[in-house]
């Protein structure tokens, strides 16, 4: 007769493989790598559960539970059971089990987790007394037990089984994370957090599991749970999580400040380095590059390098390039410091307006150079010279890196600048790199209409020299000749003058009032209304919140500028 | 030039208000189920429309317990700015909803008078540091802030609806002294309050807080409408029922607390609360077996659940109606220095609004005193269930139609009601 599967035997099955995971994550390290070494019946008993055939997994995990008990066959056995919803026939080999090898703490554990699993709380405790009076010195009895009921969210009887481990073992030092996990329950934040303090200093590959029991700790206790975990000495567990919790409450500066005074060593470079890829991705670049940087000092690989010298570019560090991944190094040959390096060095070389030396690099190595490596450093360089404002130089750049680059991006900005905006229009469409200016050139230029436009060509040439005070009057002026792009014109203008509301103003004002229908005019009123208020002028502010909210029902922005108008009336708190 | 941009905000407020002009006796439906944008302020809209004059009515149990206000040119343009969704209803489909009402356990209440609205709270105390206040900032609604002074001064007349918060009428400062007897927050709050009792010509602060809370309780008496939260609740009563006792501990009034103190209160002149037993250790922070959570007693402190609304006949019962509509019936239960309140202290005619299925202890409760009325409601805030001292204020943006605060606006807005007769 097929059995019944129970309603929950999938949560059954996620909690069975979330605590054989968590828990017995050494046992399960262990069993896997004996797996080699398993009873052929074992292994294919694994493969027939990979394959979702669990009965017939069952059988034979059965089997070798009766012959040759293994723990991969035991574990095995409460996998597929949990499985098909049969946890309960688990209960009698585990009892035979635990009469032959009564001190064996796996069988224990699956057996209370079992007992658990079924609900069946009164054999539960039995079992655990049970446990505790055939290893009374034994630490692994109140661990497990106290895990459970923490999991089962009865947290004053999890710590009743601590605190009677700790009288039966004299101390809490085997329960530690029992301790620190039941405390992070109860909601004492700080006794957690010194738990978990001494819990990880034997246990560090914990702290990712102490930094998520300590999350939801509340504003007010912070400090201490981050007093607790930083106290002396420094060791790197407690410093690991508290760097995981300073990023869950975003103060990533503070992770990495918690990281940084641990003392240099290999394992510890691998940390730094594994914290400055976490912060690239998230494109914190400063802790990035402090990350690597330190990691570089204890251990020096050319991807490392590569990294810190790229983290350095992002946040302006630009002479530091040049060491961190010096052309003459002995650990890549020519062509990867061509490939690897080089591009690096231009970036770097463009930033710093040094067109000519960058120029001189890529002829050095240009016999280790492909044609789409040089016609990208070509356009880096180009935009170099644009930036120094020399635009032949830039064209001749271009010129001598062939009929491509000729084509490209770089040479789509040139003609941008001459104001030849059809060219424009057609060389910067196909960009392969997506950035802020790339995206406002086409927003302009998708809706300017004709192909010639000097004025407008300033105004980015402007913009691309770094000289925004130019280039917004020089995109107001172009308003005047291109109606028909008039508003997103003066917006560009009005936020370059972003840190400058007193000249902003004039030109929001101007596009609410000249263009009230077009899209920018809501960006423009909710900009001006947040200016106004920062200069105290609550009733100007709010008169232009209402304005937008009242004009522009179906605007993008209202949201925000609810958001505004409830802040200028004070009806959410400040600064929230 | 800001001439134009004013020319042009009345071109707008006027083809906003134009189609209304045109559909008169048009009404507009505030509707308060899913459909709502943002609850909480719907609950400013309404008192506002009644503060102009408006009729208004409360449909209970209709759409979550839905607004019907008349279509305005000024409710229009304030639901507009505020986010609020609303309904234009016409003869014709005001008929068939008055036909589904009457159906259904759902009645129509006319809301005719906004309530005049104290706040009991510190003269310095920011809107923030109080759910009640919080509400009421982010609704729209106006209060006005009155403290021990004031309610000396018997200012309590003025008003029609008081609210009190986590002020603790015993005089013991909650007993914070326990945790924060440093604080600089601690010190000058103590320093405060007995600056204040001197001024007033009280020898301690208990004395000052237990004179305030008898002028509450006779407040009530007169017919006026009291809402408590949090520890104010339950020191309230202490205070009340301990008017003649020395209920404060020595580090309060210089003196320990009576020995005898539980037999010695009086609760028969208490509003909600009898049989409580007292906690006399000065070292224990609590102050009474009328919380059932005690969050900040380690060894007895009890984790959150949800609590249940309870259903009432609207048609029948309009008043307990009102303060339990929502358009959520169960709700994430949230700490407080009282967070609940144990079924063993209730009186018997206390009327229970929410609890916590199988918990020994309720969550809401109402009842009558005099010919006013009193409703409790335990926690401190509803979108912060742990709220520790120091934690950032609750950005009620954040929450525009949190139920909780919805049990809030529904107690300011119920003394608005005009009563009708019961239909039995």
């Amino acid at each position: 007769m097929r059995r019944p599967r129970r309603p929950d035997a999938g949560a059954v099955r996620a909690l069975v493989v979330a605590l054989v995971i968590v828990i017995l994550a050494p046992a399960v390290a262990r069993s896997v790598l004996r797996a080699q070494e398993e009873r052929p019946n074992v292994v294919r008993a694994l493969e027939l559960e990979n394959d979702g055939k669990y009965r017939e997994a069952a059988v034979l995990f059965r089997g070798e539970v009766h012959v040759a008990p293994s723990p991969n066959a035991v574990l095995g056995l409460e996998r597929v059971y949990a499985e098909l919803g049969m946890s309960d026939s688990l209960l009698a080999p585990l009892d035979t089990l635990i009469a032959q090898f009564p001190r064996e703490s796996l069988y224990r554990t699956v057996q209370l987790r079992t007992l658990q699993i079924l609900r069946r709380d009164d054999p539960l405790r039995e079992a655990f007394e049970r446990w505790v009076r055939a290893v009374p010195r034994d630490a692994a009895p109140y661990r497990e037990y106290a895990r459970l009921l923490i999991q089962l969210g009865r947290p004053a009887t999890a710590d009743s089984i601590v605190a009677r481990g700790r009288l039966a073992l004299g101390s809490l030092r085997d329960l530690e994370y029992e301790n620190a996990q039941l405390r992070a329950a109860m909601g004492e934040w700080v006794a957690s957090a010194q738990s978990w303090r001494r819990a990880l200093v034997e246990a560090p590959h914990l702290a990712m599991a102490a930094s998520f029991a300590l999350a939801p700790a509340p504003q007010g206790v912070r400090d201490s749970v981050r007093t607790a975990l930083a106290s002396l000495p420094v060791d790197a567990g407690p410093r690991r999580a508290l760097a995981e919790l300073e990023l869950t409450w975003n103060r990533p500066q503070q992770a990495w400040d918690a990281l940084r005074v641990l003392r240099p060593d290999t394992s510890v470079a691998t940390v730094w380095e594994e914290f400055g890829a976490r912060a690239a991705t998230e494109e914190r670049w400063s802790i990035a590059h402090d990350a690597f940087v330190a990691a570089l000092a204890v251990r020096r690989s050319p991807g490392l390098a590569a990294n810190a010298a790229n983290a350095a570019l992002r946040v302006g560090a630009l002479s530091d390039v040049f060491t961190l991944v010096p052309l003459d190094s002995h650990e890549l040959d020519s062509s990867h410091v061509a490939r690897e390096y080089l591009p690096l060095h231009v970036a770097a070389l463009v930033r710093l307006h040094r067109g000519a030396d960058a120029d001189a690099l890529i002829a050095r190595y240009d016999r280790f150079l492909v044609p789409a490596q040089r016609m990208r450093l070509a356009q880096q360089t180009a935009m170099a010279w644009v930036r120094a404002g020399d635009l032949s130089r830039a064209r001749t750049a271009l010129h001598a890196a062939g009929p491509e680059a000729d084509s490209s991006e770089a040479a789509g900005w040139l003609a941008l600048y001459d104001g030849r905006l059809g060219a424009a229009r057609r060389l910067l469409r196909g960009s392969p790199s997506p950035s802020a200016d790339l995206a406002l050139a086409m927003g302009l230029l998708a809706r300017a209409t004709g192909d010639s436009a000097p004025q407008l060509g300033a105004a980015f040439l402007a913009l691309a020299r770094g000289d925004s005070a130019v280039a917004a009057a020089q995109f107001v002026e172009s308003a005047t000749e291109h109606p028909e792009v008039a508003s997103a014109l003066l917006l560009t203008a009005a936020r370059l003058h972003a840190s400058h509301p007193a000249e902003a103003i004039p030109v929001w004002q101007r596009i609410v009032t000249e263009h009230p229908d077009a899209p920018e005019a809501a960006e423009s009123e909710l900009e001006w209304a947040r200016a106004l208020r920062a200069r105290g002028d609550t009733a100007g502010a709010a008169a232009h919140l209402e304005h937008l909210i009242l004009s522009a029902p179906q605007s993008a922005l209202l949201p925000q500028a609810r958001r505004e108008l409830e802040l200028v009336r004070g009806a959410v708190p400040p600064g929230s | 030039m800001f001439q134009t941009f004013l020319r042009r905000t009345a071109i707008a407020a006027f083809a906003l208000v134009l189609p209304l002009s045109t559909a008169r006796g048009q009404r507009l439906l505030i509707p308060m189920d899913d459909g709502q944008t943002n609850h909480l302020k719907a609950y400013g809209l309404t008192y506002n429309a009644m503060k102009t004059g408006l009729q208004a009515e409360w449909l209970l149990n209709y759409r979550g317990g839905s607004f019907l206000l008349p279509d305005a040119p000024e409710i229009r343009r304030r639901a507009a700015l505020d986010g609020i969704a609303t309904e234009p209803v016409n003869d014709g489909q005001l008929a068939a909803l008055r036909k589904e009402m009457a159906g259904g356990n759902m009645e129509s209440v006319p809301l005719e008078k906004a309530p005049r609205i104290a706040v009991y709270t510190p003269p310095d105390q920011q809107p923030w540091d109080d759910a009640v206040t919080l509400a009421l900032k982010y609704a729209g609604i106006e209060y006005t802030p009155i403290y021990d002074e004031q309610v000396e001064q018997g200012d309590l007349v003025k008003y029609d609806w008081l609210h009190l918060h986590h002020e603790d009428f015993t005089g013991q400062f909650n007993k914070f002294q326990l945790g924060y007897r440093d604080a600089p927050w601690f010190r000058e709050m103590v320093a405060k309050n007995a600056a204040m009792a001197k001024q007033l010509g009280y020898a301690s602060v208990p004395g000052l807080k237990k004179d305030v809370a008898e002028r509450i309780r006779a407040f009530v008496e007169r017919g006026g409408f009291l809402f408590a939260m949090c520890g104010a609740t339950e020191t309230l009563e202490l205070a009340i029922a301990g008017h003649d006792v020395d209920i404060a501990g020595e580090f309060a009034d210089g003196s320990p607390m009576d020995p005898d103190a539980d037999a010695k209160m009086n609760w028969k002149r208490a509003l909600a609360f009898k049989d409580v037993h007292l906690e006399h250790s000065p070292f224990v922070n609590s102050m009474s077996d009328i919380d059932g959570h005690q969050v900040n007693v380690p060894g007895r402190r009890q984790p959150l659940g949800t609590f249940t609304l309870f259903n009432f006949s609207a048609k029948f019962d309009p008043v307990p109606s009102m303060l339990v509509q929502d358009h959520r019936s169960v709700i994430n239960d949230y700490y407080g220095v009282t967070t609940s309140f144990t079924k063993a202290t209730l009186k018997p005619g206390d009327v229970v609004l929410a609890t916590e299925e199988g918990a020994p202890w309720v969550k809401y409760i109402h009842g009558d005193y005099g010919k006013g009325t009193w409703t409790f409601l335990g926690g401190h805030d509803p979108e912060d269930p742990q709220h520790a001292i120091g934690n950032p204020p609750t950005d009620l943006s954040l929450h525009k139609s949190s139920p909780g605060y919805r049990l809030i606006l529904n107690n300011v807005l119920f003394p608005a009601a005009k009563k009708k007769p019961l239909k039995t």
